[in-house]
């Protein structure tokens, strides 16, 4: 059997791919998987430009699929909580603030990221959100505020070459060139 | 009617005045968290007592040094009057680190304690740069720092008009009524507005458990431009009713199916469904902004990710000239909205019943909305003041301006909720 570190590698790999499918789609390169008891039960990669929904980040991409998927088998939301409770992300770039609020409130076990993200970043690089630091009482597992753990720096520099593919080929559905709204200002 | 430049003043003082009659508030909730001038937040800094004459270098080394990266807003030097007319001068050497230990100070600042044969002291200096004068009176007693009068153009972020004014408040109360409107229960709900047609885009409840979403709807084109005034508000005031009628437990209870008030607790709903869709991250916000990019796909369908037609030639134009035409097309109100396809809820309004939990307030940052508007607090998870402060992030690529509307009719209900919020706390 394989080793932990080579298993978090060969994980990372397969999000490294997602990301590379959402780059040839011209969406910015980040891709993940959710792995549950050893084995990948989703992936996901970014669809922003696709949707024109800005929210569609990789992870709630793999998330939603798992919803669905474990809805239709019929599970209650209860059961659902227990599974991701068992579920490690892997993906290519630290969760924005928005997928680390979103990973805290369903609970998962863990992540493993890439390159840290320096603007958005949830898991350290902005917000702490993996960090459970609750002062208000909670009662019960299930609806109490959940930590996860992070480990940052899995393959980062591969993340951070797709990323800047990207950002030299232009994103094709960027908002206004930046430049000309801060002389507006 | 200008009432939206205040921060926590007038809002204490709307408090203490709840029971006569108020008129509805938009206020502000700025950047960084309000304090009364006289309780702003600190900290510890090295100085020491210098010989006037030594001034001037020691400020200059020390600049070199080690200047004040996170201070900027505060002075080197301290003037004192000791009495007799005689001047005192306090050099700042550096921020405390390392509980103190004046041997924890940089070699180099050390190196010029000894040679100028300083006698190091601790002391306080304000964290942040003052907002307003009196802000900045209260600070110069502790330590000198320097004031700058904001001078950016704040038309269009806060100061409301008279009728925009009664557009947000009905906007606000077209809201309510959706986060109202099952009975049994409140949840959040989300209304993204285009306030330049005054056109309801989107509007949703929360899904997070599956009975809870009566009102989920993308507005079809041009049918909802007067839609606030034609609200039937029997329902709000039937729902008002009950919440006041109700103790403050039955009150909790009443609102514990607000996703963005307990994000953690989807699991254990009350209303636990077996059938239909429910989904722990479809907070209010969140389906909202899905409907509102549904309706962009459906209204611009033809639109290529590498831009033929209109972007195509749109790019011949310097960015800033392509700048300008998208901003005066979207802006008017007469051209038909098929003539531009906005860049996401750009220049959108989005109206919350509950302040949004850190992921609703991001996803909101990512689709670009211009402004927030929410009536009540969320002190377990808000992340426009509450918990987190995200309009206040400056690394983020985008910042809205957010501010609370406290509606007249909801002052009562106000006290309930913060009854029950202090409760928990």
């Amino acid at each position: 059997m394989a080793s932990y570190e080579d298993q978090t590698f060969e994980f990372m790999k397969l999000a490294l791919e997602q990301a590379k499918d959402a780059l040839a789609n011209l969406e910015v390169p980040v891709g993940c998987v959710i792995v549950e008891d050893g084995e990948v039960v989703a992936s996901g990669r970014n669809r922003t430009n696709e949707t024109r929904n800005a929210t569609r980040h990789a992870e709630m991409e793999a998330i939603d699929f798992l919803v669905e998927q474990w809805q239709k088998n019929g599970l209650s939301p209860l059961e659902v909580s227990e599974k991701f409770s068992n579920c490690m992300l892997y993906v290519t770039c630290e969760p924005c603030i928005m997928c680390a609020a979103a990973l805290s409130y369903l609970g998962i076990k863990e992540a493993y990221y890439g390159c840290a993200n320096d603007k958005f970043g949830g898991c350290g690089s902005i917000l702490s959100l993996h960090t459970s630091c609750s002062q208000l009482p909670t009662s019960g597992f299930a609806s109490s505020k959940k930590g996860f753990k992070c480990t940052a720096g899995i393959m980062a520099s591969e993340a951070v070459y797709l990323l800047r593919s990207f950002y030299e080929q232009g994103n094709p559905n960027a908002p206004k060139p930046h430049r000309p709204l801060k002389q507006r200002v | 009617m200008n009432r939206a430049t205040g921060g926590t003043a007038r809002r204490m003082k709307n408090k203490d005045e709840d029971t006569e009659s108020v008129s509805p508030q938009i206020i502000h909730i700025p950047e960084k968290p309000p304090f009364l001038p006289h309780l702003q937040p600190t900290v510890k800094v090295h100085a020491a007592v210098i010989e006037p004459k030594d001034a001037n270098t020691l400020v200059r080394k020390l600049n070199q040094i080690a200047p004040l990266e996170n201070l900027r807003h505060v002075k080197r030097v301290q003037k004192k009057c000791i009495g007799e007319g005689k001047l005192q001068l306090c050099l700042l050497l550096s921020t405390v680190e390392n509980d103190g230990e004046v041997d924890a100070l940089p070699y180099e600042i050390l190196e010029l304690v000894k040679s100028y044969q300083l006698s190091t002291y601790i002391t306080k200096v304000c964290k942040y740069a003052a907002t307003s004068k009196e802000e900045w009176d209260e600070q110069c007693k502790l330590w000198p720092t320097s004031y700058h009068p904001p001078t950016y153009n704040i038309s269009g972020i806060t100061g409301f008009t008279e009728e925009e004014s009664q557009s947000v408040f009905n906007f606000m109360r077209h809201a309510i009524d959706l986060a109202t409107s099952c009975v049994g229960q409140v949840v959040n709900a989300a209304v993204i507005v285009d306030p330049s047609t005054k056109q309801v885009i989107a509007s949703a409840c929360d899904g997070v458990i599956s009975s809870a979403s009566p009102a989920n709807e993308v507005s079809k084109e041009g049918s909802c431009s007067d839609y606030p005034e034609n609200l039937n508000s029997s329902n709000l005031e039937n729902q008002q009713t009950s919440l006041l009628d109700s103790s403050i437990g039955e009150f909790e209870r009443v609102i514990s199916n607000v996703a963005c008030l307990h994000p953690w607790r989807w699991a254990v709903q009350s209303l636990s469904p077996s059938c239909g869709c429910w989904h722990p991250l479809r907070h209010a916000a969140i389906v909202a902004i899905e409907h509102s990019s549904a309706r962009d796909r459906q209204l611009f369908p033809d639109y290529k990710l590498n831009g033929e037609d209109s972007i195509k030639e749109d790019c011949t134009l310097s960015p800033s000239k392509r700048q300008k035409i998208m901003d005066s097309d979207f802006q008017s109100n007469d051209r038909s909205s098929e003539s531009v396809r906005p860049y996401l809820c750009t220049g959108c309004d989005i109206y919350l019943a509950w302040e949004p939990c850190a992921m609703c307030a991001m996803a909101l940052v990512h689709q670009r909305v211009r402004r927030i508007f929410f009536s009540f607090p969320n002190s377990n998870a808000g992340a426009l003041g509450s918990v987190h402060r995200l309009q206040g992030e400056r690394s983020l690529n985008h910042h809205y301006a957010v501010f609370r509307v406290v509606l007249p009719e909801e002052v009562l209900r106000n006290k309930v909720v913060d009854a029950k919020i202090a409760g928990c706390g």
